[in-house]
């Protein structure tokens, strides 16, 4: 016996270990606990945002469990969450969904983040009519399928940023403006841009510049080139946490001036963190502030729900974050009044559901969406070294005001 | 010579009858068996250029993804506009019938299996005259390139991704796609596997060693290599082509660059695998895929964020300890379990010179 033979013997025992670990399945309610199962990206380009969908997850099931947890005829039960690493990989999401149903035979599943990756799972949910509740899907084609089994705490992508155009027309007097934008190559960013198209159709305003930017976005320049030629009144981009920090690093670095920008995962990024004042003055579009007047039972309002987050995992929580944990208060609602088990009751329980959380109302529409909670716009603001996203559109919640035009380059400090 | 073809008749008919069992044996794991299936199809005929002829060819990716995008652009084409499927991300829904259904799927797979054969040859004219390094770094741009450019046209969907039809709703039985699939990708495996045996026992081998152990010699002997390099890649190509628009389908959707042209995971992982297994060998690339996909599935979910490093580690141990693969290792331990004869006497005499 050398040690080449050890080293094999080794390896082959350690995959038939590991194959019959595989092979006790779970059950979807296994004791006093209801088995939640999701995929998540915490390797790969989504993962910086898969961990704040993951973290949002937790501290959901955490506080359920600590106030009572769910009661379903009469007895408490606890969730518990199985998660895979998706590696933010639309194929490897269809077959984790896959597995998480047979294999582990999970009856009820939490979203990935992203919509590509939801688009790829939710097809795997419906075949075995599992029901879904997703917080990080947002393209709009996912709520035109008719899909049964999915439900969405979120607002759809094409309203992220429409708002924004809408203000720039307003600040134009009403006239339309003349729109630059760059959105990354995927099913999210993309229909951001079908949104952004609408709203120029419907105020006249016309886009100058129309740039696909590759994923896993590192470069702009071209795109800024172009932006520092022609001066438009707005520039778009979105391309996920990526996209934000890379727009806000290059517009510094090349000093383009513009009298609005408007993005998408400013607070995912840290923007104002990472990039202090330079990010001053960026619009962004959020599912959710702080600041805002909801409440619920469990985590009290959003300030305070902030300030648990903070304690618990030592940053700010992002929207993310926020919606993740709606999504667990939305599932135990649901069991609660259907009261059962049974995938369909608890389906039939999740179309009818009506209530406020810490991160805004809920109400499903036809197609799965949210359509009680708008999106709403911050914009980042700074004294001195210390920024802050403030809160300015639409104006029913807006705790500030909005500041416009942005100051060129050559007058910032 | 008669016992081992009996020896070999009762492995194959073992082999198909637990393949055709599987599916019922372990019904939880179809879809695990359909990937296994279609990465055992993908290392066998990157062998046949990196292992056979000596191209390392980080391009069959290409196919795979061609492969992909075709079938269900044929299976939606065929019976509705295409353009209005994909716009807006596939917001627009039409169902396909059950016949539709398969029709399209099959004339689906036959356009994938022909047209990414016809662009292997015709990108071989052109590129397979590059050699060693040269053609590697050539052919993984082509990969990239195809990723990016499919991420830009909108008739597939560009950067939102590609919906591809759904299962018949009319099959109430939710095990039938699963099953669908997975006969569909082990009837590939059987078919690739009986051509490249095919293949194995033909002068056209030969040829295609020749070529990866001198080139110059090859060509000095009047064997116009560059025509036998071209059919060796149609060749690949029209079983990866085959094996994307089976994935495609399975997968349910396509996105450019995580899916379809996928270098960064199966374009890498095809090569991995062979080399794994032992290339140059017909059953080194199934071993290397069966192991390959087993440590994968195993073990990847117990070491969350973590298998990234552990596919390093592994990487690193195949280079180190099985340079030539597991086949490659048991032949030079066992080599008369290989028909090899070692004449003891020289092999001393080369030790000694040493």
């Amino acid at each position: 016996m050398n040690k080449l033979t050890k080293l094999f013997i080794t390896f082959v025992s350690a995959i038939t270990l590991t194959l019959a670990s595989i092979s006790s399945s779970f059950a979807k309610v296994e004791g006093d606990y209801i088995v939640l199962g999701s995929a998540i990206s915490l390797t790969g380009k989504y993962s910086s945002n898969g961990v704040h969908t993951q973290n949002g997850y937790n501290m959901a099931v955490d506080r359920i469990n600590k106030m009572g947890g769910v009661e379903v005829q009469g007895k408490k039960y606890k969730f518990e969450i199985i998660y895979y690493d998706d590696e933010s990989n639309p194929k490897r999401a269809a077959q984790l969904a896959e597995r998480l149903i047979k294999q582990d035979g999970v009856h009820y599943m939490l979203g990935p983040y992203s919509s590509g990756l939801t688009k790829a799972i939710a097809p795997v949910t419906e075949k075995y009519k599992i029901p879904m509740v997703e917080a990080n899907g947002a393209s709009r084609s996912l709520f035109t399928k008719g899909y049964k089994y999915l439900f969405a705490v979120l607002s759809p992508a094409n309203q992220y940023l429409e708002v924004a155009i809408d203000l720039a027309v307003e600040k134009n007097g009403g006239k339309g403006v003349r729109i630059a934008q760059a959105f990354e190559q995927d099913a999210f960013s993309q229909d951001v841009r079908l949104g952004i198209l609408d709203a120029a159709k419907r105020t006249g305003s016309e886009i100058i510049i129309d740039d696909k930017l590759p994923k896993e976005l590192n470069d702009m320049a071209a795109t800024l080139a172009k932006v520092k030629a022609t001066k438009p009144d707005v520039l778009v981009v979105s391309g996920h946490t990526k996209g934000a920090l890379t727009a806000i690093r290059q517009i510094s670095e090349m000093k383009v001036d513009v009298p609005m920008l408007a993005m998408t995962h400013c607070d995912a990024a840290k923007l104002s963190k990472q990039h202090g004042k330079k990010s001053e003055y960026a619009l962004c579009a959020s599912q959710w502030h702080k600041n805002l007047s909801y409440k619920d039972k469990f985590f009290g309002s959003g300030k305070k729900y902030d300030a648990d987050f903070k304690k618990e995992f030592g940053y700010a929580p992002p929207y993310q974050s926020a919606e993740s944990s709606a999504a667990l208060l939305v599932f135990k609602d649901a069991f609660e009044r259907a009261n059962s088990f049974d995938r369909d009751a608890v389906r039939d329980a999740l179309v009818d559901t009506e209530m406020q959380t810490f991160y805004g109302n809920i109400k499903f529409g036809p197609g799965g969406q949210n359509v009680a909670k708008p999106m709403i716009l911050f914009q980042v603001r700074c004294k001195g070294d210390d920024c802050e996203n403030k809160v300015v559109a639409p104006t029913k919640w807006a705790s500030d005001k909005f500041y416009h035009p942005i100051p060129k380059w050559s007058e910032r400090s | 010579m008669n016992a081992i073809k009996q020896k070999d008749l009762i492995l194959y008919s073992g082999l198909i009858i637990l393949g055709l069992a599987a599916p019922y044996l372990f019904s939880a794991f179809k879809v695990q068996l359909t990937y296994l299936c279609v990465l055992i199809v993908l290392a066998m005929t990157w062998n046949l250029q990196g292992g056979e002829m000596g191209y390392n060819t980080f391009g069959n990716i290409l196919f795979y993804g061609l492969g992909m995008y075709l079938t269900a652009s044929v299976q939606v084409g065929m019976f509705f506009p295409l353009a209005e499927w994909t716009e807006s991300g596939g917001e627009k829904t039409f169902v396909h019938t059950t016949a539709q259904y398969f029709q399209g799927i099959g004339v689906g797979l036959l356009v994938s299996a022909i047209i990414p054969a016809i662009i292997a040859g015709a990108i071989g004219y052109a590129i397979l005259g590059l050699r060693g390094h040269y053609f590697a770094i050539c052919t993984l741009g082509l990969g990239i390139a195809a990723g990016e450019i499919a991420g830009g046209i909108e008739i597939i969907g560009a950067g939102q991704g590609f919906t591809t039809p759904p299962f018949p709703a009319e099959i109430v039985d939710t095990e039938a796609r699963g099953k669908f699939f997975y006969f569909l990708s082990f009837a590939l495996l059987i078919g690739t596997f009986v051509f490249v045996k095919y293949i194995y026992g033909s002068r056209f081998r030969l040829i295609l060693n020749a070529i990866r152990d001198n080139e110059d010699k090859a060509e000095a002997m009047g064997i116009q290599t560059m025509k036998y390099k071209i059919v060796g890649w149609m060749v690949s190509a029209f079983f990866c082509g085959l094996a994307g628009g089976i994935m495609g389908g399975l997968i349910g959707y396509i996105d450019s660059t995580d899916v379809a042209f996928d270098g960064r995971e199966m374009g890498v992982f095809m090569v991995l695998m062979a080399i794994l297994g032992g290339k140059g060998t017909l059953w080194g690339p199934v071993i290397g895929a069966t192991l390959f996909h087993f440590f994968k599935e195993g073990l990847w979910t117990l070491i969350l964020g973590w298998q990234y490093v552990a596919l390093g580690v592994l990487i690193v141990v195949i280079v180190i300890y099985f340079p030539e693969g597991l086949m490659g290792w048991l032949r030079e331990k066992y080599p008369e379990k290989f028909g090899e004869v070692i004449d003891e006497k020289d092999r001393k005499a080369q030790v000694e010179l040493k």
